[in-house]
C-alpha cells in the first residue's frame, strides 16, 4: 500500500502563497550542543545569504543552515498545507519587494511547524526581506510516474524535477536505482523519524568527517517512508540534503525523501567522490524550463483568442 | 542503589496538575506502518486495567499511557511541571471523588503519567485536580562524574537494585537492552520532557518490523545502546542511557512503547545486570498499591 494514486493520473497544480520567513528564538539566546555546550543558533531559518548548494554540510557553524529562503505562512493549518504540498522542483515567484519577479525553485522541506526552503540567485536573495510574498507553483505530491514499479513510491517530488535528477528506472520496468553520495544506517536516523514523510525532513545523525553537501541525494537502509518515517528491515529510503549541520543531539543534516521501496526494487549506487544530485545547475534548468513551458502556454492561448 | 549522591542537596516543590481528556480531531484516524487508518484510544485521560508490571503491547491501543495523564492548563506552568516531575515523586489526588488517594509519577510522555492504586483510579477523571510532591532534577552522582541523572527522584534511586562496584562503575538492573536502530520518535527532543518511543514493538504485525522489543513491560528499567541523552536525545556511539518504559502499544509507525531518560553516560561507566525483577512494580507500584 501507498499513499499514490495507483492509476497513470497527472498530477495537479496549486497555486499557494508562502511568506519569507524571519527566524525565532526564545527569551535565551542559547540551545545545548550534544557536547554540553551552550550556543547561539546562527542560520535556522529565514534568509541565508552566501550559502550554496554543493556546499559541504558542515562546513559552517551554523545550526540546520539551509541554501536559500524559508517560505511559511502565518496561519498554522495553511502552513502544514504549504509544506506538505510544495515539492522539490516546483517554481517559486517573489510577488513583492525589492526583489519581486524573482524565480526560484523549491529544494526541499522541513518539519514541525512546517518550511518550504527555496533556491535563489544569490543576487536575488539579497533583495528580499522577510515577509515578502512568495507564490508557489505546488505540483507533484501523490503523483506517480508512469513506468515507475509499483513497490516504489515517489513522495515530494516535481514531475519535471525528476528528469533532472539521477534517478533511473531499469530497463525491464522492475527497479530503480538512485545515485547517492553515501548509504547510511537507520540508527542514525534522528529528528523527523516517526514524522509523516510528506511534511516533514529527517535529519542525519552524521559525523563531521561524513562528506554530504547541499543538494546531495542520500540512501538510509532499512527505513520505510511511505507514511510516517520508521524502521523497516529491508528497505530503502533516499532524499534530498536539504539543509546543513546542527550541534543539538539527535540533529544534522536533514533529508527530504523522494523515494522509498523495498530494498530489492529501490536500489541506490553510492557515488562518494562524484556523485551530482540537486545542483544550482539542475536550478537554473528548472527555472527556465518553466519559464519556456509558460511562454508556450501564453503563445497558445494567444493563438485561440 | 549503594551509591554516593547529592540527595541531601536537593530541594521540593509542590506543583498542580489536572488530569487531562483524551485529544482527538474530526478526521479521527491516523496512519498505521502498512497505511492502516486506526482512530485508538491510549494518550490522556485516565487509562484503567494496565500498570507497571504490566505487558507494555499487545492492546487495542495507539500511545497507551497506562493511568492518569497529567498537564498543567498555564503553558509555562506546564512546562515546570513536566521538567521538574520526576519518576517516583508521590501525587496526591486533590479534587474528586478520589481525593486523597496517593499514586507515584512512573514516567512522563508530554503528561506526567501517574499509577494510582486500581480503586482509586476507578474514581478519577478529566479535570481532576493532584499535587505532585516535585524533586530529583539536579541529582548527581559523586562518584559517576560521567553519568548524568534526569528525572529520577531520590527514592526511586535508592530503591534500585546495584549501585557503585569495586571498579568504580554503576551497577544497573536491566529488563531489557534496546539497540539504536529502534529509537523512534523522541530523537532530538529534549530528555526532561516527553519519552523515546522504541520501534520494532508492534506485537502482531510484520516480522520485517520487528526488532524484538514485543516483550516489554511498563515500568521495566531499560538500556539503550549508543544513546547519549545528557544534553538532549542523540545518537553517540559507545553511550548508554538508562529509562523506564512509560508508555506502551502504538500503532502509528516509527512510535512505540517509550522509556524516560533516568541516566546517561559512557558504557563503560555502567555495568549492566540483567534482570526480570527490573521493574517499578518492584519497588513503587506492587499491586494493590495502598490507597489512604
Amino acid at each position: 500500500m501507498t499513499g499514490q494514486a495507483t492509476r497513470n493520473v497527472r498530477a495537479v497544480t496549486v497555486n499557494l502563497l508562502g511568506l519569507v520567513e524571519h527566524p525565532e528564538l526564545g527569551d535565551t539566546p542559547y540551545r545545548v550542543s550534544a557536547d554540553g555546550r551552550p550556543y547561539v543558533p546562527a542560520g535556522d531559518g529565514g534568509i541565508v545569504l552566501g550559502l550554496r548548494l554543493g556546499e559541504s554540510t558542515s562546513g559552517r557553524d551554523a545550526d540546520h543552515a539551509a541554501p536559500g529562503a524559508c517560505l511559511v505562512h502565518p496561519d498554522p493549518a495553511a502552513r502544514h498545507a504549504l509544506t506538505i504540498y510544495s515539492c522539490i522542483g516546483n517554481q517559486a515567484t517573489v510577488r513583492t519587494g525589492q526583489a519581486a519577479g524573482a524565480r526560484g525553485i523549491v529544494i526541499g522541506k522541513r518539519g514541525e511547524l512546517g518550511r518550504v526552503v527555496v533556491s535563489f540567485d544569490q543576487h536575488d536573495l539579497a533583495r528580499m526581506r522577510p515577509s515578502d510574498q512568495v507564490a508557489v507553483r505546488t505540483c507533484g505530491q501523490g503523483w506517480r510516474p508512469p513506468g515507475f514499479p509499483s513497490e516504489v513510491t515517489l513522495l515530494n517530488t516535481d514531475p519535471a524535477a525528476l528528469r533532472q535528477l539521477p534517478v533511473n528506472v531499469s530497463g525491464d520496468g522492475a527497479s530503480v536505482t538512485a545515485g547517492v553520495r553515501a548509504v547510511v544506517p537507520s540508527k542514525l536516523a534522528g529528528n523527523g523519524i516517526g514524522r509523516p514523510a510528506v511534511g516533514w525532513d529527517l535529519d542525519l545523525q552524521l559525523g563531521a568527517d561524513e562528506d554530504v553537501r547541499l543538494g546531495d541525494l542520500v540512501a538510509v537502509a532499512d527505513l520505510d517512508a511511505r507514511f510516517n518515517l520508521g524502521y523497516r528491515r529491508g528497505w530503502l529510503t533516499v532524499g534530498v540534503i536539504v539543509h546543513g549541520a546542527s550541534p543539538l543531539p539527535g540533529h544534522g543534516p536533514g533529508i527530504t525523501p523522494i523515494l522509498t521501496g523495498p530494498a530489492e526494487v529501490l536500489r541506490s549506487a553510492a557515488d562518494p567522490a562524484g556523485h551530482v544530485g540537486l545542483t544550482e545547475a539542475v536550478v537554473r534548468l528548472l527555472t527556465v524550463a518553466e519559464l519556456q513551458l509558460r511562454r508556450r502556454a501564453t503563445a497558445a492561448c494567444r493563438k485561440q483568442v | 542503589m549503594r551509591v554516593a549522591s547529592n540527595a541531601a542537596r536537593l530541594v521540593t516543590q509542590v506543583l498542580a496538575g489536572e488530569v487531562w481528556p483524551a485529544l482527538a480531531d474530526r478526521h479521527a484516524y491516523r496512519v498505521g506502518p502498512d497505511g492502516q487508518p486506526f482512530a485508538l484510544p491510549g494518550m490522556g485521560g485516565v487509562t484503567l486495567g494496565v500498570h507497571c508490571g504490566d505487558p507494555a503491547t499487545g492492546y487495542a491501543s495507539d500511545h497507551l499511557e497506562p493511568g492518569a495523564s497529567v498537564r498543567h492548563a498555564d503553558p509555562g506552568a506546564n512546562m515546570a511541571l513536566q521538567f521538574l516531575t520526576c519518576v517516583g515523586n508521590a501525587v496526591e489526588v486533590a479534587t474528586g471523588p478520589a481525593a486523597g488517594a496517593v499514586g507515584h509519577v512512573f514516567g512522563q510522555h508530554a503528561y506526567v503519567l501517574v499509577d494510582f492504586p486500581a480503586d482509586a483510579m476507578a474514581g478519577l477523571a478529566t479535570g481532576d485536580r493532584v499535587t505532585v510532591t516535585a524533586t530529583g532534577q539536579g541529582l548527581a552522582l559523586t562518584d559517576h562524574p560521567a553519568i548524568t541523572v534526569k528525572n529520577c527522584s531520590p527514592e526511586l534511586l535508592a530503591s534500585l537494585p546495584g549501585g557503585t562496584t569495586d571498579d568504580g562503575r554503576l551497577e544497573v538492573h536491566v529488563a531489557a537492552v534496546v539497540p539504536a536502530e529502534a529509537i523512534g520518535a523522541g530523537a532530538g527532543m529534549v530528555s526532561e520532557y516527553a519519552n523515546t518511543d522504541l520501534m520494532g514493538a508492534y506485537a502482531g504485525l510484520g516480522p520485517d518490523l520487528s526488532l524484538g522489543l514485543e516483550g516489554l513491560r511498563i515500568g521495566d528499567i531499560v538500556a539503550l545502546q549508543d544513546s547519549d541523552h545528557r544534553f538532549g536525545r542523540g545518537y553517540r556511539d559507545g553511550y548508554l542511557t538508562i529509562g523506564v518504559i512509560s508508555t506502551g502499544q502504538c500503532m502509528l509507525f516509527g512510535h512505540g512503547p517509550g522509556p524516560s531518560t533516568l541516566l546517561s553516560g559512557p558504557r563503560e561507566a555502567f555495568r549492566l545486570v540483567s534482570d526480570t525483577d527490573a521493574n517499578l512494580a518492584s519497588w513503587f507500584h506492587a499491586a494493590p498499591e495502598v490507597s489512604r
